[in-house]
């Protein structure tokens, strides 16, 4: 008997009524989700027999079932309905067999018995011209018990049916064929493991070890247990195959998202390097949005977006990309502009934004630049939209963007210390900014996270 | 009753192999190393070996040199889950018989050791 301390508690509680089995597989299924492949079979530890109710059948199937979810590693669940039948049953060995692909071939990929008759795990193979693979693939269901089980018994009972014989062509062979196989496997019962249409297992059970036959309620248990196992396995499987492909396309990802992010880079740095004055200022800007952004990313708003964080990094970088289509003779000019030249200045998030829609990649950042200069009391431009009607990254590239106007030396006037610029922020809050970025801003540089590298 | 010697590091497979063919009427000998196995030889004297080839510490090719040091002729059939040709050459050079990997399909198995047993076997 195996050692679990722990169950006994539990297990020694267990009483004959529903509550108690019920209660039994709770705590299994339980244990199970933080000791994933805990190995252990379901069984009440004191109850000697398998329940004889058909009740206590249904009700052990359906918490089967419902823990057989849990299990992500097709080879744990295996173990588990392995040392389930063998524990529950007494059986003389059993094996299960699932195909791969890579050997095109059913393999034993778990076996219990005493030594000598359990077969090693890796050791032997099943081939599709074996006759019970044939059977069950080809679903000969002549053949095939009423539960969809090859038994020893019923084959060489059929072996004797002259009628059925002369039915099929080579049936006589095919059988002969089969036992043969069974004897080899030292199998009473073969059971198919289907997915679908398709057969990705075969469990093979030897007999009894009370040398009992097997009832048809057992028979029919270890069906339903094995389409179950099929369906998990099959499952299990799957996950495990879209785990492989999700790692690819973020290896993928991560490699274009590089190439793109460094891309965006480059393209603010040359933004920047036609302006002498706001040299750094997009890598600034980017960088106080970024310190803002740890403040805000906890609020509703900001997990509306798919990728706040990202989003709003791309967008800083490229808030200013529409300065592309500013004259030099405009951006560089030294003293104040007319009015002429500050209407074409505040062309920009427009200009950008129509830069930057063919990139499909883009998806929302191009609205973001777009209403970076909009004011949150709706006196910016290009719409004049306001308050929550301007998406909040660009709210954030605002606030940000004139921190380091304010900060950075302009063509005609000289930087401001960052205490007055801060005060421009907390005045402006409510008025030209967003007052909850203007907080966040306030205690990202509390923080030491704001941090202008001019000064 | 014809002799054979079992040469496998894993005591499962000893058991289950040596318990399978126990009941096809064969007497068999198991061996969990090399040198147990070569012991054996010497004392039984089987007809056939059944080596593994993968063994901790003297592995089946060395093992199957050290049997051709005394026993020229005795049938060796390599039992492994190694798929290399490197140590196919090598077995098919120092004279065994086959080459069997696993997983095995269990008939073969039965086939290749019932036909060296008659003598039928391509030797």
């Amino acid at each position: 008997m195996r050692k679990e301390p722990v169950m006994n508690k539990y297990f020694n509680s267990y009483s004959e009524d529903h509550k108690g089995w019920l209660k039994v597989q709770n705590w299994f299924i339980d244990k199970l989700s933080d000791t994933e492949g805990a190995l252990i079979p379901i069984r009440p530890e004191n109850a000697q027999k398998w329940p004889k109710a058909e009740k206590d059948y249904q009700l052990f199937m359906e918490n089967a079932s419902r823990l057989m979810i849990r299990f992500k590693k097709p080879e744990h669940l295996i173990k588990m309905i392995v040392n389930t039948i063998d524990e529950q049953l007494g059986i003389t060995h059993t094996a299960v067999l699932l195909y791969k692909e890579d050997k095109n071939a059913f393999i034993l990929i778990d076996s219990k018995g005493e030594g000598g008759v359990k077969i090693p795990v890796g050791f032997v193979r099943m081939t599709f011209d074996n006759p019970l693979v044939k059977i069950f693939d080809k679903r000969k269901n002549y053949l095939v018990s009423e539960n969809g089980v090859l038994t020893y018994e019923e084959l060489t009972a059929l072996l004797q049916n002259k009628e059925t014989l002369a039915k099929h062509e080579d049936l006589t062979e095919l059988i002969e064929l089969t036992l043969r196989q069974m004897e080899l496997f030292k199998a009473n019962i073969c059971l198919p493991l289907y997915y679908k249409k398709n057969l990705i297992g075969v469990l093979v059970l030897g007999d009894k070890l009370s040398k009992e036959k097997f009832t048809r309620q057992e028979i029919g248990f270890f069906m339903t247990l094995a389409n179950d196992a099929a369906m998990a396995i099959s499952n299990a499987q799957l996950i495990q195959s879209l785990q492989d492909r999700i790692e690819e396309i973020k290896d993928l990802y991560t490699k274009e998202h590089r190439v793109f992010i460094h891309t965006a880079i480059a393209l603010a740095t040359a933004i920047d390097a036609r302006d002498p004055y706001t040299h750094g200022h997009t890598e600034r800007v980017t960088a106080y949005c970024m310190a803002v952004a740890d403040e805000l990313e906890g609020i509703p708003e900001a997990q509306a977006y798919r990728n706040f964080k990202e989003t709003l990094h791309i967008a800083a970088l490229l808030h200013d990309v529409g300065k592309i289509g500013i004259p030099d003779l405009i951006l560089n000019k030294k003293g104040k502009l007319t009015k002429k030249e500050f209407e074409k200045i505040k062309e920009h998030p427009v200009i950008g934004a129509a830069i930057l829609t063919p990139i499909r990649e883009l998806g929302d950042v191009v609205k973001e630049i777009k209403y970076h200069q909009e004011r949150y009391d709706g006196k910016g431009y290009p719409e004049g939209l306001k308050e929550s009607q301007i998406p909040l990254v660009a709210r954030i590239i605002a606030a940000c963007d004139a921190f380091d106007a304010i900060t950075s030396d302009r063509p005609y006037r000289q930087r401001k210390m960052a205490e007055v610029a801060l005060q421009e922020l907390r005045d402006g809050a409510g008025k030209q900014f967003d007052p909850i970025v203007v907080s966040a801003f306030l205690l990202a540089f509390e923080k030491g996270k704001i941090w202008n590298n001019k000064k | 009753m014809t002799k054979i010697l079992i040469v496998d590091d894993e005591m499962d497979i000893c058991d289950f192999v040596k318990h399978f063919f126990e009941e096809r009427n064969y007497r068999v000998f198991t061996a969990l190393s090399s040198a147990e196995g070569l012991r054996l030889l010497r004392r039984e004297k089987p007809r056939i070996v059944l080596l593994d080839v993968k063994m901790a510490g003297t592995d089946g090719i060395e093992t199957l040199k050290k049997i051709r040091d005394f026993d020229k002729d005795v049938t060796v059939i390599m039992v492994t889950a190694v798929d290399d040709h490197l140590s196919m050459e090598q077995a098919e050079k120092l004279g065994a018989a086959r080459y069997i990997t696993k997983p095995l399909v269990l008939e073969e198995l039965e086939a290749a050791v019932l036909s060296y047993a008659k003598g039928t076997g391509d030797e």
